[in-house]
């Protein structure tokens, strides 16, 4: 398989904030780390809601939830739980490990920040993969020499199964029972980890927090879309000037990270849950306006396909991985993404799928997490937006171009 | 009320279609589709007995 990895160093358009001091490689162990983003600095629970409020932080996981409402909602005392969810279990994102791996103390920095704000010493960072995890221990091994805290953090590496990164999945991991959605939906505020009051969001999400209090209000909003200030993560696949993990302001024009070339052809923003999109003109990188266009950008990935492969075999090859990470509880989700991958290999070879429309509709709202809906957004949208494609196919039997490998699909091992 | 299936103990038996066809329908596995998951008063007691007869305890209704 030729799939695109992500690059070791991490690349920054315009200044650095997250990735400060490390896009020419290397680790911002404590000592650099505090020398960039200065004392770990806290925040009352008030405060905190207020000055994520005022930025507009939205959760950097995939819902886009804006954080203020979630760290409002929150009970506080010391039996809340923070849950950084590291997990990442999407193989073609790799800005949360990224951001463990080379920047943790800015993680760990966020986590003690809401911890603290929260009147709790519990916290929890669950990571998927190895090299994250160390580096995480390692920064908290650097702390408890260097900087002692009272918070107790725990990292822990868990399944790397891909819905075992939906939150509440993670949190029946950790509790040691298998890592997929239980059935009823509960909110993690309410009742989260061992039955406790739970803040959980992204990883990305716990450094933008520990930005925002390291740079104030007017620093953080000095850069970015005011719709959603600041800068993000990303991973660019695929063809592109830049692959890998990026950091850029939010309201960058999608095209200055695809095609300065100006060709365009089917784009896929937002994961194997996002949606494929045919004309990315006008389309910037920032959540609201996403949503808005249709594309959401779930968690930051963002692909654009060689022109010398096959397109559709990709969307096959994903379609079937999503169908062999259905956890199997949910009917709909189980037989539905099977059929829906049979149709979308039944249209790679040129064959007819009359009842994969019908399928994919059977797919949205019918199972315990997104699994199932997300299927349907990434293959409805690819066989929306690539027409052309499934003419050639059908007529000829195939397109003649081989199948890439582009989009990775086991990310976590390879 | 609002109806709610639980879709980890669904076992698509579909007595829910025969129960309450004002709600729900059932696809090509036995499987409810909801086409509208509010239930209206004049129907709650079918309502009542569908999530009553679900052999896998699946369907309950919510309080809007």
């Amino acid at each position: 398989m030729t799939a695109l990895q992500a690059p070791a160093t991490p690349t920054a358009y315009g200044s650095a904030r997250l990735l400060a001091g490390v896009t020419h490689g290397g680790r911002a162990e404590l000592a650099l780390h505090r020398t960039l983003h200065g004392p770990q600095q806290h925040r009352t629970q008030g405060v905190l809601v207020s000055e994520t409020a005022t930025v507009r932080l939205l959760g950097r996981g995939g819902a886009a939830f804006p954080v203020s409402t979630k760290l409002a909602a929150m009970r506080t005392g010391s039996s809340v739980e923070v849950v950084v969810n590291g997990s990442e279990s999407e193989p073609a994102s790799h800005k949360d490990r990224t951001l463990m791996t080379v920047a943790p103390h800015l993680v760990i920095d966020g986590a003690l920040v809401v911890a603290r704000a929260l009147g709790t010493r519990r916290v929890t960072i669950a990571v998927h993969d190895a090299a994250a995890h160390a580096s995480l221990a390692q920064a908290l091994q650097e702390r408890r020499r260097l900087e002692p805290h009272p918070e107790r953090v725990v990292v822990r590496l868990q399944q790397d199964r891909f819905v075992a990164g939906e939150v509440r999945a993670l949190l029946n991991g950790l509790e040691g029972r298998a890592a997929v959605p239980p059935g009823r939906r509960t909110l993690p505020s309410d009742r989260g980890l061992h039955g406790a009051p739970t803040f959980a969001s992204n990883a990305e999400t716990f450094a933008q927090i520990a930005l925002l209090v390291s740079l104030g209000v007017r620093g953080f909003t000095g850069v970015g879309d005011p719709r959603e200030p600041g800068t993000t993560l990303l991973t660019v696949a695929g063809d592109v000037p830049v692959p890998g993990v990026v950091e850029v302001p939010t309201g960058l024009p999608l095209d200055a990270l695809l095609r300065p070339d100006g060709v365009h052809g089917p784009v896929l923003v937002g994961g194997y849950h996002g949606r494929w999109i045919a004309d990315t003109s006008g389309l910037r990188a920032t959540r609201p306006l996403l949503r808005e266009a249709g594309v959401p950008l779930n968690a930051g990935v963002i692909a654009r396909l060689p022109e010398g492969g096959c397109a559709l075999a990709e969307v096959a090859a994903v379609s079937s991985w999503l169908a062999a990470q259905s956890a199997g509880q949910c009917g709909p989700c189980l037989f539905g993404t099977h059929a829906v991958a049979q149709d979308v290999a039944a249209l790679l070879r040129g064959r007819p799928a009359p009842d994969v429309t019908a399928r994919l509709r059977g797919l949205v709202g019918r199972g315990a997490c997104a699994h199932p809906d997300g299927t349907a957004a990434f293959v409805g949208s690819a066989l929306a937006s690539m027409t052309e494609e499934l003419l050639v196919h059908a007529e000829r039997g195939g397109c003649g171009r081989p199948y890439l490998g582009v989009l990775p699909l086991d990310g976590l091992h390879s | 009320m609002r109806i709610e299936v639980d879709w980890t103990r669904c076992d698509g038996h579909g007595m829910c279609a025969l129960l309450l066809p004002e709600n729900i329908g059932s696809d090509a596995g036995g499987y409810p589709v909801l086409h509208d998951r509010t239930v209206p008063r004049e129907t709650m007691r079918h309502a009542r007995r569908a999530v009553a007869t679900c052999p896998a305890l699946a369907l309950r209704l919510e309080r809007e």
